[in-house]
């Protein structure tokens, strides 16, 4: 980890400042052994260089297998919400108001926190299997614009927000039924619903009153969207640097 | 209680099934199942997970909670003036998936050969049909505020019940999938109804935070809100029981500081155990 600064994640200080301290792993055990008595110990990073999928831009990164496979599907997406809204905080001009930076700001806080939280629970669970941090590539994006207008190539803010956020409700729901662990699969729900609520205000933001409209939630079946990971992975595909296989996540 | 084991009665002779009914069988199985994998499963499942409800007691109950809100809907939109007609399409849009909801959850009962139990005579007011009972909720269906204040608190009991539910299903693959998808819906109306609140003075957030002003009600009514949002302050999220996933400590310790953060609570919403959520559901029946 030395070695190499981490692409996502940097833009929110405060979260991820102890990325960049050398790795305790002895002590990490130590604390994952989880004997009640253990004493504080500085988390300083779950991570080293070795332990992850070597970085490349030109050979496919695959996500892994059964629960470990989605966990990594999550952490890629949670990588990338919080990559997009640590810079949507951190824009020095924008255009959202003042309670719409106020409230994204917060919504950058969850996103961070479900990236670390996940990153914690692959290290402490599948030491070694942990994704690599991803590079964003938001140049589709135009963080000057808070909705896109007619004739625009890019999304705004609000856009992109939105289909983050729809993004990981349908990726969340579609991957429940891949996952063996109950425990894992009650974190997932405990996650997707603070996703939901994210995607509902934006939403709002956007068209009053479309928190959960038709294009979301099945009309006939009152059904909210739910997508494979290979068919989430592709949408991503646009907004990362590095090329991801789903194709075994929770097989 | 609803929320005994029906196991036997799924089991026995005496359930009329007409026809071949696949799901009963499923059903029965996968509730067995569930109870023989409890010594097992609760040493490392967290504690709202916990249960010994089968499939059967957890559709019923989903079923409980959706006829509920469609009521209160249904009720609240049939009151001229309520209701601002600016809203008025946000609470049909909300209408029509309980609606679906418990349509779909029925249809489930059904499938399984089971009973589909019978609308009970739900009273918002607390009072449980009986005059001379204490209001608990006043004027729900006549005062706005009143009316989105229950609606919030049984849209966040919503989200907390299907996300309890969705892991006592979870061996049906069909209906967990579906279950999944209805629990996310919930999350959004919840977001909705609280985003409402706020346009109208109320301190909330779209998401269950400590920083949320307390929605005041008689001590008698406290069992729904402990329903919706008790516990919601928690920070500390676990693997497995009394295993801790580091996240909070790795977090802290950014400074070596003990920070109070709201988010870490905020960024998961909890799950309710159903015996909870009940005593919250058996204020209004």
């Amino acid at each position: 980890m030395p070695d190499t600064p981490r692409p996502i994640g940097s833009d929110a200080p405060q979260l991820a400042q102890p990325r960049y301290t050398p790795i305790k792993r002895r002590s990490f055990f130590m604390y994952a052994g989880a004997t009640a008595g253990a004493t504080a110990l500085v988390l300083a990073g779950c991570s080293k260089d070795s332990d992850t999928t070597p970085a490349s831009t030109n050979t496919t990164i695959s996500l892994g297998t059964g629960d470990v496979g989605v966990l990594n599907y999550a952490y890629a997406l949670e990588q990338l919400e919080a990559a997009f809204y640590a810079q949507v905080k951190g824009l020095t001009s924008t255009p959202l108001s003042p309670a719409e930076v106020t409230y994204f700001t917060q919504v950058a806080a969850h996103e961070a926190i479900h990236r670390d939280f996940l990153r914690a629970a692959i290290n402490r669970d599948a030491p070694g299997k942990l994704l690599q941090d991803l590079t964003p590539n938001f140049s589709g994006i135009d963080f000057t614009k808070r909705t896109m207008a007619a004739g625009d190539s890019k999304l705004g803010i609000l856009d992109a927000a939105k289909a983050f956020e729809d993004l990981g409700v349908a990726a969340y729901n579609g991957a429940g039924k891949l996952i063996k662990s109950p425990a894992y699969l009650v974190i997932a729900g405990q996650i997707v619903s603070v996703e939901a609520r994210h995607a509902a205000y934006v939403r709002n933001l956007i068209t009053p009153g479309s928190f959960a409209a038709d294009d979301q939630v099945d009309a006939t079946t009152g059904l909210d969207k739910a997508l494979t990971p290979s068919t989430v992975i592709a949408i991503m595909g646009a907004f990362i640097t590095q090329k991801l296989d789903a194709s075994t996540v929770g097989h | 209680m609803k929320l005994i084991s029906l196991l036997d009665r799924l089991a026995a002779p005496s359930v009329t099934a007409v026809g071949p009914a696949p799901r009963r069988a499923l059903l029965q199985q996968l509730g067995r199942a569930a109870v023989a994998a409890l010594p097992l499963g609760l040493g490392a499942l967290p504690a709202a997970a916990g249960t010994k409800d089968t499939s059967f007691d957890a559709v019923t109950q989903l079923l409980l909670l959706e006829r509920l809100q469609l009521t209160l809907y249904t009720q609240a939109l049939a009151v001229t003036g309520l209701i601002p007609a600016a809203q008025a399409a946000d609470f049909q849009r909300m209408l029509s998936h309980q609606t679906q909801h418990a349509a779909f959850l029925a249809q489930a009962l059904v499938s399984a050969g089971a009973a589909v139990p019978s609308v009970p005579a739900f009273d918002f007011s607390g009072q449980h049909n009986v005059a001379a009972n204490p209001v608990l909720f006043p004027n729900v269906l006549t005062n706005y505020d009143n009316f989105l204040a229950l609606a919030q608190q049984l849209e966040d009991l919503g989200v907390r019940m299907y996300k309890a539910q969705a892991f006592v299903i979870s061996d049906d693959s069909q209906l967990s999938k579906a279950v999944l998808r209805i629990h996310s819906v919930e999350a959004e109306h919840s977001a909705h109804v609280r985003g409402l609140r706020r346009g109208r003075g109320a301190v909330v957030s779209t998401w269950p935070s400590e920083e949320d002003a307390a929605i005041v009600r008689p001590a008698g009514a406290q069992a729904l809100t402990t329903a919706a949002t008790g516990g919601e302050e928690n920070a500390v999220q676990y693997r497995a029981a009394n295993v801790k996933i580091p996240f909070y400590n790795f977090l802290l310790s950014r400074d070596n500081t003990a920070i109070h953060d709201p988010s870490l609570a905020e960024a998961f919403d909890e799950p309710v155990t159903s015996f909870v959520a009940q005593a919250a559901l058996n204020l209004f029946v």
